[in-house]
């Protein structure tokens, strides 16, 4: 079909260009239901990422974004010397990586043990329980936690009383409330983790079991020999993953969770983006912030990959 | 009978010690959700006294009564449950559009504008650029700041990809030679093998609308479009209920709040509860297709 245009034009250089667009043309209503997508791209996701530029500047409501004079990095120098944002950082790491170090051992823990269950029925309902919470909002689970958890009328230090023991500051000590944090996030997020560990070892090669067994290797050998090797490289792309991650923190959390009491270990990277940008109209020292925060989780990012790819697994790029 | 004794017999001490820590573990997961509910129906009495635990003390639907009496709860309520219909409704659409026009291996210039959607998951422009851009284009105090600027997830948008790569090419090709056109092959062929998947994309978007807190507290001023989570918290954390059932009721209100807030809590976590086990039997394929990356 595209040779009759070939002999009808004379102009040799035009012809490549020319089919080129023929066969774009070919394609244009999967352009068509492209474009909204696209449109939406450039202005929710690239549009802010120009907006990145008011981090040098001296941001001026009226002025808006693009007359807003130039400052270099004025605004670096003086979130650096803030005692705040380092403080911020610390404690984004803290929470980041106390949760890591509890729930990424349970999380493998908890498939494990479900992997055992023989019932196909047991296995089903209790997965279902444990996906449960990862669909409750954080706002919902703030209330339930402070229902249980608070030091006047909460469930649990009733309990405590009732038992003899003093009541337990679970969301007014720093220490407690790291606790706490942690205790709600391993709560919503650990079954929702084990699916992809379940459909790991649904791939394990049943033949390996049945060979052990034959060779008088108990559960627990088995275990260590053929089950944790044949995820292990599950096991450490999710590790990176979530290594790659420990800048980032929801805000959601935090906020919620968090009261004045609790501030020094409650306020991180993103609360207190929220507080500088939101409630103080900071713009420019926020979106700041927000620049060091990406470029950071950026270069761990790349040397996660770099780490993954040189021990001989997937990268994660 | 000689068959179940076998099998009876392979029944060992760690199995019994794995059944049981595991029941442990969803009764832990479920606890707090038993708590609230315990606390929504319990009397006066009972929950002054801490009695309530696990189950309701003094059954008293009081407290129902009156949160389903508040025009607020209402409000909110419709307000999220628009924001979660049209929402949802437009992500699937718009998320279905570009991974299959993006499946398509011979699209020219597919790499490139794959590669501008994924990027976005590495790098933003942050909270305030977002912001201003949100209120640029006047979306500001609007209920469409709540699922425009957020219609396209970029996991959502490859776990999708993912899945149209996967069905098989004959099909398709088979309706192209018969002269059908993409949309064509997409309405009738493709979407009708999708279903699964689109009902797992439908119930992540339609829980992420649902359960939106963030961007409401950042782009909605007026209180009378309050979703239900910001209406939840200023209920849970403020002192609009405090005040407001200290006139009702006088004496025991402070107890009275925490039946309250429960019975908030309970109303606004129930539309997840109900629809959760119809939908629960695709997401793990949906999480797992996800994990495979693009």
């Amino acid at each position: 079909m595209r040779s009759r245009t070939k002999t009808q034009s004379p102009y040799i250089a035009k012809k490549p260009f020319r089919q080129k667009l023929a066969k774009v043309w070919a394609y244009k209503w999967l352009y068509l239901m492209l474009l909204p997508v696209i449109v939406y791209y450039i202005v929710f996701k690239y549009v802010p990422m120009y907006g990145i530029t008011i981090a040098f500047k001296d941001y001026n409501v009226f002025k808006g974004v693009l007359a807003s004079p130039w400052c270099g990095l004025e605004v670096f120098k003086k979130i650096m010397t803030n005692k705040n944002f380092w403080e911020a950082i610390k404690n984004t790491l803290l929470l980041n990586v106390t949760t890591l170090l509890v729930s990424f051992p349970l999380t493998i823990i908890v498939s494990l043990m479900l992997n055992e269950v023989a019932s196909a029925k047991f296995k089903k309902v209790t997965q279902s329980i444990l996906y449960l919470p990862h669909f409750i909002s954080w706002v919902v689970v703030a209330g339930i936690a402070t229902n249980l958890f608070s030091l006047q009328g909460g469930t649990i230090n009733h309990l405590l009383n009732s038992i003899g023991i003093d009541s337990i500051p679970f969301l007014s000590s720093n220490g407690w409330w790291i606790f706490t944090y942690v205790l709600c996030n391993v709560w919503k997020e650990i079954g929702w983790g084990t699916i992809i560990y379940l459909a790991a070892l649904t791939g394990v090669d049943e033949s390996l079991y049945e060979a052990a067994y034959l060779d008088g290797a108990t559960k627990f050998q088995r275990l260590i020999y053929i089950t944790l090797p044949s995820i292990k490289s599950v096991i450490v792309t999710m590790l990176i993953l979530q290594i790659s991650k420990m800048m980032t923190i929801g805000l959601d959390a935090p906020l919620l969770l968090g009261n004045s009491k609790v501030m020094g270990v409650s306020e991180v990277i993103s609360t207190y983006t929220y507080r500088l940008g939101i409630e103080r109209a900071k713009y420019s020292d926020s979106t700041a912030i927000g620049l060091f925060q990406s470029v950071i989780n950026i270069i761990i990012l790349l040397a996660a990959d770099k780490f993954a790819k040189a021990i001989g697994e997937d990268g994660i790029i | 009978m000689a068959a179940t004794l076998k099998k009876k017999k392979k029944i060992t001490v760690g199995q019994v010690i794995n059944y049981a820590l595991i029941t442990l573990l969803a009764f832990v997961c479920l606890y707090p959700f038993l708590n609230v509910i315990a606390y929504s129906l319990s009397g006066y009495n009972a929950v002054l006294s801490g009695r309530v635990n696990f189950y309701p003390i003094d059954f008293s639907l009081e407290a129902y009564k009156q949160i389903l009496g508040k025009t607020q709860i209402w409000n909110s309520m419709r307000t999220t449950v628009f924001v979660t219909v049209v929402g949802t409704a437009l992500s699937l659409v718009l998320t279905t559009c570009a991974a299959y026009a993006l499946s398509r291996q011979d699209l020219p210039g597919r790499t490139f504008l794959t590669g501008m959607i994924l990027f976005t998951m590495y790098f933003g422009g942050g909270m305030i650029p977002t912001f201003l851009v949100v209120k640029g284009v006047g979306l500001y105090d609007t209920l469409g700041s709540l699922f425009i600027p957020q219609s396209v997830n970029v996991f959502n948008f490859i776990v999708m990809r993912t899945f149209f790569r996967n069905l098989p090419e004959s099909l398709e090709e088979a309706a192209r030679i018969d002269g059908a056109s993409y949309v064509q092959v997409l309405i009738k062929i493709v979407l009708p093998l999708s279903l699964p998947i689109i009902a797992t994309m439908g119930l992540f978007y339609a829980v992420g609308y649902w359960n939106t807190y963030f961007d409401a507290l950042l782009y909605i001023q007026n209180p009378d479009k309050y979703t239900l989570q910001l209406r939840l918290r200023s209920l849970l954390f403020g002192e609009e209920l405090n005040n407001s059932s200290a006139n009702l009721e006088g004496m025991g209100t402070q107890v009275m709040t925490q039946s309250l807030k429960m019975a908030t809590v309970a109303v606004s976590t129930i539309p997840i509860l109900v629809v959760y086990p119809w939908l629960q039997k695709y997401f793990v394929k949906g999480v797992m297709i996800g994990s495979v990356k693009g």
